[in-house]
């Protein structure tokens, strides 16, 4: 421990000295406003010590007598997440007049929910993975409640039970793991495994070769499950989404699902990375993407508010990027090995793109009209033309069309399916792509082919302009021309123990 | 070594069932006692929830006990109980760094110091803003 340790835990350490900050400021001077710019303009430093940190590539990325590992995988998710916060900051800009004098807490809060993130993402140790994922819970169980009506405080109710259920779910597993490991290093985790299948301790009959192995492992996903609003644990979603703010709601969507997946990634593989195990886990997933996006998608159709139906079609993009978690090498000898991780790393990121986008748009419109059904936004298309450009381009992303990132995204997850002998999969979730251009084509036919309910005109605050924009442009980019990002999660998913190594 | 696992069970078996013998056994010998004349009944008078004699009154650590246990807790209390945990906390984590810091400052030298002024720190800013946010006034 020492200086070392502190370089490589520095941007999640910023973003911690950055949400006290923010809550100090707004203790001290009581205006919003100011809380709200400096934090954005705060967001630069752990954003630049990220970058900085990818550059350096340090040997030993072992922090804290191996808590965490600050490898280039962290760092990906680490830029993401800052990224995430500092669009979520900005749309709330206006929005924040509805949370009345709790306004500057609610940078504080996101900063704070950040923070957990991004620990997260680089935890390493299970004890470490239970406190960061409470540190990135508890503050968005606190923001949905932020609207101080019914339905909110109903949404922040229920997303808390919800996710204390599944925080029990998931210490149980640990607990398993643990039990039968003896440590909660999750490199020492696999170490431990292989000595087991090396000395036959492990049980060919049985799945995961012990049933206690088993059981820890299905808690510990199914506490993750809630997280990353797979089926069964989805039925927190839609509640959570139509009440709580329209900008946490964005930020629990994109960030929220991001640092799961991070965390389930980094567990699968560097934990329970062996072959004999991947190959189980695999079919696990591989059921639990099929059930989640076909139920996500089939609940979508009757919707007619339209964050209800976000709340659905997050649900539906998760079982896309289980599809990625399910892809594993180990099903076949010819595929390659990172194909699964990479995709589901690269869907991670173009959805924060599109997901911002979309839900900046109708932060936008909602401003305004404040309403939050597809009705709402008929004639759109004449009444605030950017903006309901911007959300179409990021509807258009998610359906997967062509030349956004959410049709590259997909064509790599199936890539990597097929390529993995689950065909099957990839087709169900063809399929899938299919039933979903029903409900994403109906906002855009509101925006564009239904008469407006009134004249006037909705004109696009600067600053939500360029974040709405931005996220849009990155949708459109990388749909082009994926190859830097595809790279960028190709290095972050080597830098993985037990993806690279085996 | 299955065998052993579940000796282990019997002996959390064996201390469950004391727990439940020794208090049920001291109340069923106290009841056989009254039964046999041996301990002193406490006659119930007819108004005896409107005004209970000093015996069945509820023993609150000596002192007259003010109101019906069923009342309603002021709201205010949640805020005083969220305070109480952060000092709660803070002395939880302070305590065991406070045994060891010999050792820790040994191998450390100034993070060991350094690392709980921070903790401090961070449970300064909820108390700071507790107060600045009137959660300990109580009107």
């Amino acid at each position: 421990m020492g200086a070392h340790d502190l370089w490589l835990l520095s941007p999640q350490l910023a973003m911690a000295a950055l949400a006290c900050t923010a809550l100090v400021v707004d203790l001290a001077t009581g205006r919003s406003k100011l809380v709200l710019w400096l934090s954005l303009i705060g967001l630069v430093i752990p954003a630049a010590l990220s970058i900085a940190l990818w550059a350096a590539n340090p040997a030993d990325t072992l922090v804290f007598f191996g808590a965490a590992s600050v490898d280039r995988f962290s760092l990906f998710f680490t830029l993401l997440f800052t990224g995430v916060a500092a669009a979520v900051i900005v749309s709330a800009e206006k929005y924040a007049s509805r949370f009345q004098e709790q306004r500057g807490e609610f940078v504080g809060l996101i900063l704070a929910s950040t923070t957990g993130m991004m620990l997260l993402a680089s935890a390493n140790e299970l004890i470490t993975i239970y406190v960061s994922l409470e540190l990135t819970a508890l503050p968005v169980a606190a923001l949905l409640a932020f609207l101080r009506e019914d339905r909110s405080a109903e949404a922040g109710m229920k997303f808390l039970i919800l996710s204390g259920v599944s925080s029990a779910l998931l210490l149980y597993g640990l607990v398993f793991i643990f039990g039968f490991t003896g440590t909660t290093r999750l490199d020492e985790i696999f170490a431990r495994i292989g000595d087991l299948q090396a000395s036959g301790g492990f049980d060919s009959t049985v799945p995961f070769g012990s049933y206690g192995l088993l059981l820890g492992i299905a808690l510990a996903i199914s506490g993750f499950a809630f997280k990353l609003a797979a089926a069964p644990f989805q039925m927190w979603v839609p509640d959570a989404y139509e009440g709580g703010p329209t900008p946490v709601v964005a930020f629990l969507s994109v960030a929220s699902k991001a640092a799961g997946f991070a965390v389930v990634l980094r567990i699968l593989y560097s934990a329970f990375g062996s072959p004999e195990l991947a190959v189980e886990w695999s079919a696990l997933f591989a059921v639990l993407a099929v059930v989640t996006m076909t139920l996500g998608n089939l609940m979508a159709l009757p919707q007619k508010n339209v964050k209800r139906l976000l709340g659905y079609s997050t649900i539906s993009q998760a079982g896309f990027m289980l599809i990625g978690l399910a892809a594993v090498s180990a099903n076949t000898s010819a595929g390659s090995l990172v194909a699964g991780p990479q995709s589901v790393v690269f869907y991670l990121a173009g959805y924060a793109f599109t997901n911002l986008a979309v839900f900046l748009g109708v932060i936008a419109i909602t401003n305004r009209t404040n309403d939050n059904t597809i009705a709402g936004f008929a004639g759109m298309g004449r009444r605030a033309p950017v903006t309901a450009l911007l959300l179409a381009i990021g509807l258009i992303s998610l359906l997967g069309l062509p030349p956004t990132v959410g049709f590259m995204s997909k064509i790599f997850v199936f890539n990597a399916a097929v390529n993995s002998g689950l065909a099957w999969l990839a087709l169900a979730g063809v399929l899938n792509s299919v039933i979903s251009a029903y409900y994403y084509l109906r906002v855009i036919r509101a925006m564009y082919m239904e008469a407006p309910t009134s004249d006037e005109r909705i004109t696009l605050d600067p600053s939500l302009g360029v974040a709405t924009g931005i996220a849009a442009f990155g949708a459109v980019l990388f749909g082009v021309a994926p190859w830097f990002l595809l790279r960028a999660a190709e290095i972050a998913v080597r830098s993985l123990s037990g993806v690279a190594g085996s | 070594m299955l065998e052993d696992y579940f000796r282990q069970y019997a002996l959390i078996g064996i201390f469950a069932a004391v727990a439940v013998l020794v208090p049920t056994g001291m109340l069923l010998a106290s009841y056989l006692a009254s039964l046999a004349r041996i301990r002193p009944t406490r006659p119930r008078p007819p108004n005896w929830r409107e005004s209970p004699p000093p015996y069945l009154r509820t023993y609150e650590s000596g002192l007259q006990p003010i109101g019906g246990p069923w009342r309603r807790i002021n709201i205010r209390y949640y805020a005083f109980g969220l305070l109480f945990v952060i000092f709660d906390i803070e002395t939880i984590f302070l305590y065991p760094w406070a045994v060891e810091y010999g050792v820790l400052s040994a191998r450390f030298g100034i993070f060991a110091f350094i690392e709980a002024l921070i903790f401090i720190g961070i449970l300064a800013i909820g108390w700071a803003y507790a107060w600045r946010k009137r959660a300990m006034e109580w009107t």
